[in-house]
């Protein structure tokens, strides 16, 4: 008997449907849910405001365990928000598209990840000192004087929420892949992959994170990111280039070689 | 707060008639100090010293800009602090 639940993120659960991609084997689909998690850990706009967020409580000569509190709220509301928001396309795709994804939508989704790569390698940082982001700067400044003024836990969450959704426009290519391979999973496997995308998209956030907990100056932190931003922006955009190519090849060509066969 | 009679034009040529606070310089100088963990008695003193510099150069200015005060309180701060001045810096260029 199929288990009800209605607000399960990968609702192929409720369908009963077993379902199995065509070209993509479970492993091949969780690496793939990987490198896009990682290529989405590249961006940087949480870490930077999480950076300001440290700077900000430790100038403001609050303890160390406020600073930690503070710190890991923040990225519990990145890790909810990028849950939240690869399971809302989940769903989404799954409703209007059922289990059996369109290879028009696949070559699309792969076009996206070109285009957002292209992007990312001309226009991710703005071209002067710093680490600033292409984010609109009423934007930016928004953040920033946001984490300025965070002092509880509940405002640090928030922020890590409006910090995802801040990088939705670089971040939205890794996720709709992975919401496109997730469906293709069998029930179990989808959960397996969306904590997977969890864990590992949050990753830069969590070693900041640890160094700043285990008492790194930020100063250093701050300037092994300005001194690595181009191989960081060739990475992200590198790495959206490649998992678009893969997909691509494995999703569209292989179809419709096999289609033809 | 009393502040010195000079005009600080804000950014984007926004005039608000405000004029230089010298605490409020005071009190970004120490912050950018303990973010890189510096002692507090430190930050103090080296934010004394360098709004005293600051204080010395605005005498003959009637009007400056922000961005101004930032460059100089910056070039001050990096002979007492090189890390703290990185961290003043980048307050406006790390998002």
């Amino acid at each position: 008997m199929p288990i009800s639940l209605p607000f399960c993120p990968v609702y192929a659960i409720n369908k009963g449907e077993e379902t199995k991609n065509k070209h993509m084997d479970t492993l091949t689909s969780l690496l793939v849910v990987g490198f896009a998690a990682l290529i989405h850990a590249s961006f940087q706009l949480s870490v930077s405001v999480l950076t300001m967020l440290s700077s900000h409580t430790i100038g403001a000569k609050r303890s160390h365990a406020k600073l930690m509190r503070l710190t890991l709220s923040f990225i519990a509301g990145t890790k909810i928000m990028t849950l939240l928001l690869v399971s809302f396309l989940v769903l989404v795709l799954l409703d209007i598209f059922g289990t059996q994804i369109p290879q028009l939508v696949w070559a699309c989704a792969c076009g996206l990840l070109v285009g957002v790569g292209v992007a990312v390698w001309l226009f991710y940082y703005r071209r002067e000192k710093g680490t600033s982001l292409w984010v609109p700067r009423s934007f930016a400044r928004h953040l920033n004087e946001r984490s300025k003024v965070t002092k509880t836990a509940a405002e640090s969450f928030s922020l890590g929420l409006t910090g995802v959704i801040s990088e939705l426009l670089f971040i939205i290519g890794p996720v709709v892949i992975t919401a496109l391979v997730l469906i293709g999973l069998p029930s179990i496997w989808q959960l397996v992959g969306l904590v997977i995308y969890t864990v590992i998209s949050t990753l830069s956030s969590l070693i900041v994170w640890g160094l700043i907990g285990s008492g790194h100056s930020l100063s250093r932190i701050q300037k092994w990111r300005e001194n690595n931003k181009q191989f960081l922006r060739f990475a992200g955009g590198g790495g959206l280039l490649i998992l678009g190519f893969f997909v691509y090849v494995n999703e569209v060509v292989f179809h419709i070689v096999g289609g033809g066969m | 707060m009393v502040g010195t009679a000079v005009d600080v034009v804000k950014r984007g040529g926004r005039r608000q008639g405000e004029y230089f606070l010298r605490e409020k310089l005071y009190a970004s100088i120490i912050a950018a100090c303990l973010s890189v963990r510096t002692p507090v008695g430190q930050a103090e003193s080296i934010a004394t010293a360098v709004c005293d510099s600051v204080d010395n150069w605005l005498e003959d200015k009637p009007e400056i800009t922000s961005q101004d005060i930032r460059i100089i309180t910056a070039k001050h701060l990096h002979t007492h602090h090189p890390d703290a001045a990185y961290m003043y810096e980048q307050y406006l260029i790390t998002i």
